[in-house]
């Protein structure tokens, strides 16, 4: 109210100030002619009375502004201090209805970032803010309602790859099976047959592999890779897979040297799964690299871990293949998988595996310099100060 | 001596079991479920085999349910689980059925036959 005073205020101020300038100008007209009149010298008493009282008249003019001036600007001057203070309290208000709803949505945005996805938001305030929290929960249960979809579809996946893998298993039996009794007539077939045969028999034990590798990663995912770990000696774990891959690396006229530092602390593993990881990684050294390769196997301790390194002087990969060869179906160059016979799931496998022991493994590579994968493996629980004990 | 009693829902399989394990001299008696072996094991006159190789997963029965009830009626004699994958063979573990021990498939025979000879004592002459 006291606003709307001002305003009427400014207005009847301004009028007067109006007022008082022409009064003025009127009176320096009035004094001027005045003048003239005395300059003339005609009636000069009169002349210098009407001068005084027209220098007069303009004094009391402009007192009366003055004071009009300031009783208007202290009007105005409460009518903004009572419209500012009306305006504050009203936004404060607003800022107040319009607060809790936000804060409520800053705090639930958080708990859906955090992964739950059952968080809603009650809906009231203003039409603002209410519309908003509609739109957050809606987006809430969509996620929501994706997530389960997702997950539902996860869960097929990997029971289908469990279902497949052993349905497919019978059939692979019976093959592989009747093809190994083939072979073992080999001396009553012709060479070309028994050529058929050892080709049959190649596919299908590269088909179990393949079947054996789906199967893990499916068990991975789902949570179910499972590993039984028991203290081990590092040394026959290296000579155990060297062994596996003797056959197949003199085949390839590749030398195949391992170098096992002494007194190794032992390692608590899954010695089948480990072995499998070991096993791994030499066949890719053996089928990446070039006839008469050599490939170096090296265990050592690193801090409180045994590193065991898998070398080769093969093609090497460029730093972008090296990026992605932990993921599945990645394989080095296209060029070279021809005549290549893993599954390209050997390295992603080998990576859960070892990740499960709670170790890591890594490559370093460079195009024309070969590759070099290692496998840190904490060592096994050996109480510090304890002596370590040595494989015997 | 070596008699096998083998038993698999895959007619296939029994065949090539069978063929390989004859190859190799031992005798064989075949079922296709749990409950054949558990007739075969009952039945008046018929000898008793000197090992059981059962397929862990059988329509009806499945060996390791067969085991179970064997092993409940005092049977002692070695049994060898042959299943398709590891997690058959972590179920069959979990339930406390006395094992000799697994196989899986594809068969690796040589595997079979040692771990036979080692349950039966030395392989039949062939």
């Amino acid at each position: 109210m006291l606003t709307g005073l001002a305003v009427v205020g400014v207005a009847r101020f301004l009028q007067q100030r109006q007022d008082f300038e022409n009064a003025t100008a009127r009176s320096y007209q009035v004094e001027i002619a005045a003048r003239n009149r005395l300059a003339a010298g005609t009636h000069p008493d009169a002349a210098r009375t009407a001068i005084l009282a027209q220098q007069h008249k303009r004094q009391t003019l402009r007192d009366n502004i003055d004071g009009e001036t300031r009783d208007t600007a202290l009007l105005v001057g409460a009518g903004l201090i009572a419209g500012l203070t009306g305006a504050a309290l009203l936004f404060s208000g607003l800022i107040s209805s319009m607060r809790r709803p936000l804060e409520e949505l800053v705090d639930a945005s958080g708990r859906l970032a955090a992964g739950d996805l059952e968080t809603r938001v009650k809906i009231g305030g203003l039409s603002e803010t209410a519309t908003l929290g509609a739109a957050f929960n809606e987006m809430a249960a969509e996620l929501q309602r994706r997530a389960g979809e997702r997950d539902q579809l996860e869960t097929m996946k990997d029971e289908f790859v469990l279902t497949a893998s052993h349905e497919l298993r019978s059939p692979l039996t019976s093959v592989q099976g009747f093809a190994e009794l083939l072979m073992l007539e080999r001396d009553k077939l012709s060479s070309k047959q028994a050529d058929t045969v050892e080709i049959i028999l190649d596919n299908t034990r590269h088909l179990v592999r393949l079947l054996n590798d789906l199967l893990d990663l499916a068990r991975s995912d789902a949570g179910r890779l499972t590993i039984k770990p028991s203290p081990t000696g590092v040394a026959p774990l290296v000579e155990d897979a060297v062994r596996t891959m003797r056959s197949q690396t003199e085949a390839a006229r590749q030398t195949l040297h391992s170098e096992i530092e002494e007194d190794l602390p032992q390692v608590s593993v899954d010695r089948d799964r480990i072995r499998q990881v070991l096993v791994n990684l030499l066949t890719n050294a053996h089928e990446y690299s070039p006839e008469g390769a050599t490939i170096a196997v090296a265990a050592a301790r690193r801090n409180g871990a045994v590193e065991i390194a898998v070398s080769d002087n093969g093609p090497g990969m460029a730093e972008d293949q090296l990026e992605h060869i932990f993921e599945r179906f990645t394989r080095g160059d296209a060029g070279l998988t021809q005549h290549v016979g893993g599954t390209g799931l050997g390295l992603a496998i080998s990576k859960s595996l070892v990740e499960l022991h709670g170790g890591t493994i890594g490559a370093n590579s460079a195009p024309g310099h070969g590759s070099t994968f290692r496998v840190l493996l904490p060592a096994g629980q050996v109480a510090p100060g304890e002596p370590e004990r040595v494989e015997a | 001596m070596g008699r096998v009693l083998i038993a698999d829902d895959s007619e296939t399989i029994l065949l090539l079991m069978r063929t390989r394990l004859e190859m190799e001299g031992y005798e064989v008696v075949t079922a296709a479920d749990g409950v054949e072996v558990l007739e075969l094991m009952q039945r008046p006159g018929e000898p008793a085999p000197d090992i059981l190789l059962l397929d862990a997963m059988m329509p009806r029965k499945s060996g390791i349910d067969a085991l179970r009830e064997l092993r409940a009626a005092g049977v002692q004699t070695p049994v060898l689980i042959v299943s398709a994958h590891q997690d058959e063979m972590d179920a069959g573990a979990a339930t406390d059925v006395e094992v000799s021990g697994y196989i899986t498939k594809p068969i690796d025979f040589d595997r079979l036959f040692a771990c036979i000879a080692e349950l039966t004592g030395p392989g039949p002459v062939t």
